[in-house]
């Protein structure tokens, strides 16, 4: 695996200003972020021989992701392709895989899209946990009616219940978040956030309330990733996936450990292993923040902090600039963008850090990123690392 | 959400009905599992055997609903750990929010999710 390592390097990207965009179809959103990232690469759309799309979630945020109707779409043969959907760290697991497709010779140059616009879409998406059908493993859950968002309140209660976290502990991290935001012009969300805030918006599901969870906003990109040999001679300064790692789990709710463990202790070691790399290496990360519990149980089962320990992490301002670990630099999906499936954002942001080009803050020559999403009610996560 | 039965699951749903809840062990292991599986997940090649709970255990997890999706608002969905040692999603009944708390003690109950489908929740022991 470790044979990936620094072999193929991100060398465009574009995170499509839209964050609401009526009777927009999200092909449109994809080619336009397509086109964009190659023009950024210094290249077009005949190079491309790789193509990554999620395909298969039709229920969340009203994506139409299919790998074979966007390649018609976009009027490509991709020979090399991968349309992997474990939910919303499906890009990162792209980029995994396609530095794998790279360095093996399978594929020169691959292209990673995904777009949703959830705000007008007009066909109807089940609003249940898109990863649960009320058959096989589903009919033990879903007649109980959980939400999406009640599987990651379940893990927040345990949470504070277990450890002592507070309210106020997941209320800071959607304060930072925003700050973060506040510098972003096209952020979806601007204007200070209060943890006072936060805790006196309406509760969706306890003890997550409005404030602690992400946006519903419509909005895609891309990124374009190639080999480290020919990145060297395109525009802009490569990115390399130094490290990665990725890992499936569980999707029933009652199936997670007593401990709370997710995926991302696997994903997260194996890409540290791979890069060769340790947490203080680390500049700025970009972690999937669908709610405030999520980026907070991936310090903790990432190694940035223990079990337990990831509010005390929080509330030390420890993913601020300055902190010791500056996060979601781009106001992440509690305050930028979030149609459904924020990975490929967090890539995107991740590698913006790396080239000096952060729309939100910037962590000042920052060399190192880490990259982590997971997929659904932490059922997939992966975990990517990028250097310059 | 009505389920849909298959028949790994149907001696499950069908006990219900006399108000007993099953779970499954391993008889290679003795471990319970849940949810109900045509395979013991600790032992390759060996199937679960059907046991009855005690119906006893305690809240791991709650969360109050406020948002659904089907069902009207505010509800509540639970984790409940038997004292078998598994952990099983379900609801609770007569206790009022701010009375949950991690550990609450809980025996489980049997309702009606409609005319041929019981469901069991759980109430404070």
């Amino acid at each position: 695996m470790s044979g990936i390592s620094n072999k193929a390097a991100i060398v465009g990207l574009h995170e499509s200003p839209l964050r609401k965009a009526p009777g927009v179809h999200p092909f449109r959103i994809m080619m336009d972020s397509v086109n964009a990232a190659l023009g950024d690469a210094g290249l077009t759309v005949d190079d491309v021989d790789g193509l990554c799309v999620a395909s298969g979630d039709w229920a969340e945020g009203g994506a139409v992701e299919s790998v074979t109707e966007f390649a018609d779409y976009a009027g490509i043969t991709p020979t090399w392709f991968n349309g992997t959907d474990v939910g919303g760290c499906s890009y990162i697991v792209h980029a995994g895989h396609a530095a794998a497709a790279i360095a093996t010779g399978m594929a020169d140059v691959v292209v990673i899209t995904y777009a949703a616009c959830p705000r007008w879409w007009p066909l109807d998406t089940p609003s249940f946990d898109p990863f649960v059908l009320p058959a096989g493993p589903g009919q033990f859950e879903l007649p109980y009616d959980p939400t999406l968002i009640s599987t990651y309140a379940l893990m927040a209660q345990r949470h504070i219940s277990e450890y002592g976290t507070k309210s106020e502990q997941l209320a800071e991290i959607a304060v930072t978040f925003r700050r973060h935001a506040d510098h972003n012009p096209q952020a979806k969300m601007h204007g200070p956030l209060t943890i006072d805030d936060v805790l006196s918006s309406p509760m969706v599901a306890s003890p997550l309330h409005k404030f602690d969870c992400c946006l519903v906003t419509d909005g895609g990109g891309a990124i374009v990733m190639t080999s480290a040999e020919r990145a060297r001679d395109l525009r802009r300064k490569p990115v390399y996936l130094t490290g990665f790692g990725s890992a499936v789990r569980r999707t029933q709710i009652s199936q997670i450990p007593e401990d709370l463990s997710t995926p991302a202790r696997v994903s997260g070691k194996r890409a540290f292993d791979m890069a060769g790399l340790g947490h203080a290496d680390i500049d700025v990360a970009q972690l999937y923040d669908a709610f405030t519990i999520t980026p907070l149980l991936a310090l903790e089962d990432l190694g940035f902090c223990r079990r337990g320990e990831g509010g005390d992490f929080v509330s030390d301002g420890n993913l601020g600039i300055g902190g010791a670990l500056p996060c979601n630099t781009d106001g992440g999906g509690l305050s930028s963008n979030h149609p459904g499936k924020r990975g490929l954002f967090a890539l995107i942001e991740g590698a913006r850090q790396l080239r000096s080009e952060g729309p939100g803050v910037q962590v000042e020559n920052a060399e190192t990123a880490l990259v982590h999403g997971l997929g659904g009610t932490f059922c997939a996560s992966a975990t990517a690392i990028l250097t310059v | 959400m009505k389920p849909v039965i298959d028949n790994d699951s149907a001696p499950f749903w069908d006990r219900l009905k006399k108000r007993q809840l099953l779970i499954q062990r391993c008889p290679a292991t003795g471990k319970y599992q849940w949810y109900p599986r045509g395979h013991s997940i600790y032992a390759p090649g060996v199937s679960p055997e059907w046991v009855e709970a005690k119906g006893t255990g305690t809240l791991f997890s709650y969360t109050v609903i406020h948002v659904g999706n089907t069902k009207r608002p505010p509800y509540n969905c639970a984790m409940v750990r038997l004292d078998e040692g598994v952990i099983m999603l379900s609801s609770l009944r007569d206790v009022d929010p701010t009375d949950m708390y991690v550990g609450l003690p809980l025996r489980v109950c049997f309702e009606p999710l409609d005319d041929e489908i019981d469901l069991p929740v759980f109430r404070p022991a």
